[in-house]
Order: structure tokens, then sequence, then C-alpha cells
């Protein structure tokens, strides 16, 4: 090795020529290009000094490149002009600034820790930054103003639908993000780009906001907004860094919706009283950009259902109060508008679903159409009667409904089984909106029992199909098994009935017996007294001498109030049967011995031995049933009320009795009494309310006691919140009734007030 | 509807006497209650009241074999109750009499 060290100096002016061409963006041969890698690498190894002194030529070259470059840019007065100047010097450079520094990697390299390189991935390229510094000194600096305004006012413009070159506002952006002192500072970018484009746009959508509002109103004004939204997005994604979007897209909804949201929002009733979803999606989409947009929305929405659906009720209050299935069909109409509404216009978000739902259930509930009083005589609660405010009749009307579905009805017989399904599930959905469940279970529970105890299901699947229905919906566990309980006691019972029958012979066609389990029919219920004509009479032996052989320990008693039959009414005319309950037989059955005689009130009572309340009802439906021409029985008072029969009242026979069809008289005929006169009797329902407030009562105290067991000490509020909660699937307590409740539990010393602060209850084992 | 000719004045009619009489019984479709024939109707070892089946056979769906049991001392209770119970005493829990089954419901 004889050869001289190689120097810097004798290299360099090769590498220079490489350099400039690089720079320049001449063609640079495959051959140059490598020999510029090779002799970095010689002059790094051979001249110690070789490495200061190729960064001073470097930036020499460098500077005196950019300095070419300032000039030509500079040379442009004309903002615009400058722009382009600038963006297409840089644009060359900026890809220099890829390619010129890799030659000179090895100027990087720490020679102390070589061959450990994974350190110096991360850092700083020196060659690019020296580049980058230079350009920003030299040039950036001082025209950024310029530029980053000539660069808003082409975005300006674009807005205003001209059409420009966006690399020029790209090239802008570039050299912003770039030329920070290093690569993870973005500052530059932030306090100048972004933020000259940012408060750009909002002075410009400021002042066009309000001009297209004035000029449009407020309609069209939510489809402008959202595209210009949708515009900006796109254009902020197309000149900004990625992470300004949140602070691009917070000012555009700021300027468009928050500052108008007043204006936008005085349109929400109008659009929901028009069903107008279209638009209501819009306003939607554009209120819920902001924090607690759309909770005006929601409470437009809120009351209007409920003003629209109380003045629905309202307008047809006579037919509804008469009418279970007109009502329920009423609300059903109000359900499906409204849940169709917020499924078009508010895709079914559960903020609307829970508006909706709240108000359905302030229709459902009210009572200023129907109310039912529910009182209770003072019986249990230290003498105290209990009053309960007035509750919407809504319940019962749905227990009503569903009866009418679930019997052998008009109703029931034009609709197929599948229309019949439809419309009980659609009842369930009316009952979730019901606060007082247990009024609806009340009913629903008579209504069956009238139904198995006539016979007068329409089919008996779908009545069991109900109880597993009701059980998903909520109603409480013990209730549903009830009545579940009824119809495994209803088969035992035919089956009791068909071995009475064979072990009969002769009375077997006559009589059917139902002979069932009390606990799961009608405890406690009153039994009415009645004389029973003597052809009844002769069956009970029969029927208790053969329980008696089948069952021990066991006592039977009759409930004539809900056994019927039918009997057969002969006279000149023709012979009719007659469907009838037991009263009425008893009743008929007094002129068997004396055909022809006018029969007073007294002594009817005096033969069939019924309470005058019962005996009044029981004659009533027979002067007086609606759907026939002739009644059967006739009377000396002018039919007004049964209130006016007295003592001495006539009654006898219609002779001339006879059913009409197709106006023509009827030798034979077959005509049902029964109506709705089975299984209530005059007391029944007034101690059925009773019976709804004692139960009330009672699930009420066993509510506290179970929180306060398990809570040991509450405070009032949480202590109320969380009775509503265990009881809301029976009943919503009223204020005074849980007040009153825990008054009698601290008398009971079931808990007791804490001694510091009277809001709070404490548990007592 | 076989026999029958609609002649009511004439009393030779071919059915039976009822049919003279102007309301004659057709159907009957008698209805009862039975319940168990006890003094107290609750079950003084569960609390629950003796229609009703006991908590262990509410529990376990077996409502129709849960009967009633009466002792000489004439207390009664579930039966499934009471077989538990003697397990452990053999008096009546209420008038702690020796406990003898007088009868068992069915």
């Amino acid at each position: 090795m004889t050869k001289i060290t190689p120097q810097f100096e004798d290299y360099w002016p090769s590498m220079q020529q490489a350099i400039s061409k690089l720079l320049h963006q001449l063609d640079v041969s495959k051959l140059e290009w490598q020999e510029l890698f090779w002799n970095v690498h010689n002059v790094l190894q051979w001249d110690e000094k070789a490495k200061d002194k190729l960064q001073d030529a470097l930036h020499r070259d460098v500077l005196e490149f950019i300095s070419e470059a300032q000039s030509t840019v500079l040379s442009h007065h004309d903002d615009q002009s400058l722009l382009k100047a600038y963006v297409a010097a840089w644009s060359k450079f900026f890809v220099q600034c890829n390619y010129l520094p890799l030659p000179f990697a090895p100027l990087m390299t720490n020679p102390n820790k070589s061959s450990n390189t994974k350190n110096t991935i991360n850092e700083e390229n020196i060659v690019r930054k020296l580049m980058y510094s230079s350009w920003n000194e030299n040039i950036f600096s001082n025209i950024k103003h310029r530029l980053q305004d000539s660069a808003m006012k082409l975005v300006h413009a674009e807005r205003n639908g001209e059409a420009f070159d966006t690399q020029l506002v790209i090239g802008v952006r570039e050299s912003f993000v770039n030329l920070g002192s290093n690569a993870n500072d973005k500052s530059i970018y932030i306090e100048n780009f972004e933020k000259a484009y940012i408060e750009s746009t909002e002075s410009f959508y400021h002042s066009k906001a309000a001009e297209y509002l004035l000029s449009y109103g407020v309609q069209s004004y939510m489809v402008w907004a959202d595209s210009k939204l949708k515009e900006e997005s796109t254009r902020g994604a197309k000149y900004l860094e990625p992470f300004s979007l949140p602070a691009l897209n917070d000012t555009c909804v700021r300027v468009l919706v928050t500052n108008n949201k007043d204006l936008i929002l005085s349109e929400c009733l109008g659009m929901i009283q028009g069903n107008n979803t279209n638009k209501l999606n819009l306003m939607f989409k554009l209120l819920d950009r902001i924090e607690e947009g759309v909770e005006p929305m929601l409470n437009y929405l809120e009351e209007h259902i409920v003003n629209q659906g109380l003045a629905d009720i309202m307008a047809s209050a006579e037919i509804i109060t008469q009418d279970s299935e007109k009502y329920v069909e009423k609300l059903l109409n109000l359900f499906t508008k409204y849940s169709t509404l917020v499924k078009e216009a508010f895709n079914d978000d559960p903020r609307f679903l829970t508006a909706r739902d709240k108000a359905f259930k302030q229709v459902v509930n009210d009572t200023s159409v129907f109310k039912l009083e529910l009182a209770s005589r003072p019986k249990m609660n230290n003498g105290q009667a209990t009053k309960l405010p007035p509750e919407s009749r809504c319940p019962e009307m749905l227990a009503n409904f569903c009866d009418m579905l679930l019997r052998k009805t008009p109703l029931s017989r034009r609709l197929t089984s599948e229309e019949i399904e439809i419309k009980l599930k659609e009842v369930l959905l009316v009952l979730k909106y019901v606060v007082n469940k247990d009024v609806f279970m009340r009913y629903h529970k008579a209504h069956l029992t009238r139904r198995l105890i006539l016979d007068s299901s329409a089919d008996n699947e779908k009545e069991e199909n109900m109880v597993e229905w009701l059980r998903e919906v909520g109603v409480p566990a013990d209730f549903v098994n009830k009545l579940a309980r009824m119809f495994q006691d209803i088969k035992v019972s035919e089956d009791l009935n068909q071995q009475f029958k064979n072990s009969q012979n002769g009375t077997s066609e006559i009589i059917n017996i139902k002979i069932l389990n009390v606990g799961a029919w009608a405890r406690g219920s009153e039994r009415v007294q009645v004389s029973l004509p003597l052809e009844l009479e002769d069956f009970i032996p029969e029927v208790e001498e053969f329980y008696k052989k089948k069952h021990s320990g066991r006592k039977l008693q009759w409930y004539h109030h809900m056994s019927n039959g039918t009997i057969c009414f002969s006279n000149q005319y023709g012979r009719y049967d007659l469907d009838v309950t037991t009263f009425q037989m008893a009743v008929l059955f007094t002129w068997n011995e004396r055909p022809t005689d006018k029969i007073s009130f007294e002594n009817i009572r005096l033969a069939s031995e019924l309470p005058d309340a019962e005996l009044r009802r029981t004659l009533w439906s027979l002067v007086a049933f609606p759907k026939v021409k002739t009644q059967i029985i006739l009377c000396d008072v002018p039919l007004k009320s049964m209130k006016d029969f007295t003592d001495t009242t006539l009654f006898w026979v219609n002779q001339d009795f006879h059913l009409i069809k197709n106006g023509k008289p009827q030798r034979r005929g077959k005509l049902n009494l029964i109506g709705r006169l089975q299984l209530s009797t005059e007391k029944s329902v007034e101690e059925d309310n009773e019976k709804i407030v004692q139960l009330r009562i009672l699930r009420t105290q066993e509510a506290i006691v179970k929180i306060m067991k398990m809570r040991k000490r509450i405070t009032n509020a949480q202590l109320q919140t969380e009775l509503v909660e265990i009881l809301k699937n029976m009943f919503l307590p009223s204020k005074k009734m849980i007040k009153e409740q825990i008054e009698w539990l601290i008398e009971q010393k079931y808990m007791r007030r804490d001694d510091d602060n009277i809001g709070v209850f404490i548990y007592m084992a | 509807m076989t026999v029958n000719n609609n002649n009511n004045n004439n009393s030779s009619n071919a059915d039976s006497s009822n049919n003279n009489k102007l309301f004659s019984l057709k159907k009957w479709n008698a209805v009862a209650m039975w319940s168990w024939d006890v003094v107290s109707d609750t079950c003084a070892i569960c609390r629950v009241i003796l229609m009703d089946a006991c908590l262990r056979c509410q529990a376990d769906n077996k409502q129709d074999d849960c009967v009633a049991v009466w002792g000489e001392c004439n207390h009664s209770f579930h039966n499934c109750c009471m077989s538990l119970w003697v397990q452990q005493n053999n008096r009546c829990p209420l008038c702690q009499q020796e406990w003898i089954v007088q009868r068992i419901g069915k």
C-alpha cells in the first residue's frame, strides 16, 4: 500500500458535482450515484477531519442551492405566483431531502459504538435536518405568512366553488409540518397553519350561515349545514394533518349548528306534528353532534305524544269508555304511529325510545277520561281507611279486550287464530306501560274464571299461551302460577266429572259437575245462599256421596253463583232452550207450580231465598234483557231501574214470549241469558277492589321489610326508589301509602328512624 | 228432537213428565269448591295455607301431591311438613300431645 492516504480535498470536487446534480434534479448516472457512496465512505475512513469538512462543504452547497431557489421564488411579488413558485421549488427540494441524505449515512454513525446501530435508527438524519433548517431559515420563515395567507385564500376560493391545484395548499402544509425543529414537533404547523385554517373556516361559515338562514329559512339551512359539515370534513382530510380533524370538526359544528341551535329547534315541534321524518332525521343528526343537543327534541317528542294521545282519547271518550276494543285500537294506533316516527326519524335511538315510552306511560295511565276508584274500608291498618287516588281504567279495558279475544264472541269468531295472537300480543305491549298491573291481573283472572267455568274459551291452546306470555312480560310469578293452577285444576275436575257420570245411570245426561280447589280459584270469596229447585236439590247428595268415596278429609261448598244450566221453556209458540244461571233458574222455577200467577217480589224472595240485591239483579236480567224483543218475565212497574222494584211489585211469565229470526217467529230456538251476570255478585266488585288495596298494603310492607333487611340502614329517598323498583311489575305505590306503611312498620318495631337524622331508617331485627 | 212433535197442550207427550211444566231442566253445570276439612287453615309448621302446597312442594312443582294430615288431637298440617317434624319430635307442634295420625287427606 504505497498509495497516499486519500484526502477530503481530493474527493470533494467529484462529490460536489454529483451533489449539485442531485439538488438540481439533473440526471445522475448509476455510476455517479455509486461513486458518491464510495467517496463518502473512503473520505470518512481515511481522513480524520473529513467528517466536519464534509458537513461544512455540504452545508455550503445546500445553502448555495437554496439561495438560488430563494431568488427564483422571491422574484414573484404577487402572492399567488409566489405560492406557485414556492410550492414548485419546495416539492423538488422535498424529494431531494429524501435522496441526498442516503450517501451520507456514514456521517451519522458514531465511531465509538459503530456496531450498535440500533440506537441510531431513530435518530434525526443530520443531512436532512441540515437541509430542512437551511430551507426554513432562508426561504420559508421569511415568507411563511404570505404563503399561509395565499393558501387560505385558495381554500376560501374553493369553498366558493373555484377549482385550483390542491397541491399548492398541501405543499404549504407539508412545509409547516416538516420544518419543525424535529420530526415529532408539530408546533409550527399547529400554531400557524392549523390555526389559520380553522379560523378562516370559522369566519367563512360565520357569515355564510347567517346569510343562508336569512335567505332560505331553517329547513333548507339544515340540509345545507349537513352537506357543508360533510364537505368540510372531506376538505379537512385533504388539507390538514389527521390529528387536526377533531378540532376542525368542533369548530364547524359550533359555527354551523351550535350557534343556530335555537332557530333549528324552533322547527322541531312543527315537524313532529307534521310527521316530517326526513327533516327530523336531519335535525337529529345535526343536533346530535352537540352535547345535550337532542335534549330539547326529546322533550318536544314526549310532550307532543302526550298531548296528541290525550286529545285522541278525549275526542272519542264516549265510545272508548264503552268499547274496550276501540280503546285498545286507539292506543295501538298511537303507539304504532310514534314508534314508526322514532324509528324513521331517530333510528330507534335509545334516548328517543325512552321519551316515547315515558309519553305512552302517561297516556295509558291518564285518569282524565275514566277513573277507577279504589278504596278500602278500615280493616287492618290501625283503623284508618285507605283511599287511593283514582286510577286509569286502562288495565280493566285491556283485560276486557283480552276476554273478547279469548272467549267465544263474534269478534273471536271473525278473526283468524293468527290475528287473535297478534292482537293479544298488542294488548301485552300496552300492558307494559300500565303502572298498576295488579288491576289488570284481577280482571284477567275474573274473566278467565268465567271462561273456564262456562266452558266458553274460544281456544284452549291460546288460553295457555297467554299465561306464558304474561310470564314473559314480567307479570309476577305467583300470579301467573295461580292462573296455571286453574288450568290444571279444571282438568282434574273434568276427569272427576267423567268418573261421576260413569258411576251414575240415567241422570248423567243432565248434570255436569265441576269440583275445584278453593285455593286456586276463589279463596275467601263470598257464597250466596239460594234455595234450589227440587230438580237440582236432588243431585246434591248424589254428588256429595260420590265425592266422599273418592276423597277424604275434604269438605265441599257449593258455589251456586257460579253454576248454570239450560232449561226448556214451552208455550203456545214453541219450545225454547234458555241458558241461565242457577239463580235465574231458581226464580223461573217458582212459576212451575202456578204458571199463570202474578207473583210479588217478596214471595219470589221467600221462595228463592236469594238476598235482596241478587234477586233484583236476577229479576232485572229476566224483565229487561237487552237482546230480545219480548221478555220472558213481565212486571207491573216501568222498566227504568232495578231499584224501582218493591216488595209488592208483581212479576209474571210472558206467555207470548217467542224468538224472532229474520222477522219470523221461531218455534224453536236457543237464548243465552247469562251474559255478564255470572260470577259477579253485587258485593264482589267492591270486595275485589278492596282486596286489591289490601294486597297492595301487604306487598308494600313486605317490600319495605325486604329492603330494610338487606340494607339495614337506608335514606328515605333511597327506600322509595328501591320500593318502586321491587313493586313495578304489580303497581305504583302512592307516596301517601308508602308513608303510612312506614309509620305502621315503625309502630310495630320493624324499623326505626335514626336519632340524628329522621330521613334515615334503621332495620330492627 | 226425534219424537217430539211440539204439541204442548197435549199431556200425552212422549217425553218424561218434566215436559208438561212451563220450565223443564235440560242441563245443570254445578260448581263446588273443595277444601281440607280443618279447624285452622294455616299449617303451623310452614306457615302456608293448607289449601296451597307447602313451600317444599311448591318449589318442586308437586302441588297436587301435597295433602293434609290430621292427628288424633284434631290438629292438621301438610303431610310432608309433619313427616319431617316427627323425625325430630313425635309430638303435635300445637298441643304437645303424642302425634298419632287420625287420617291423611286424598
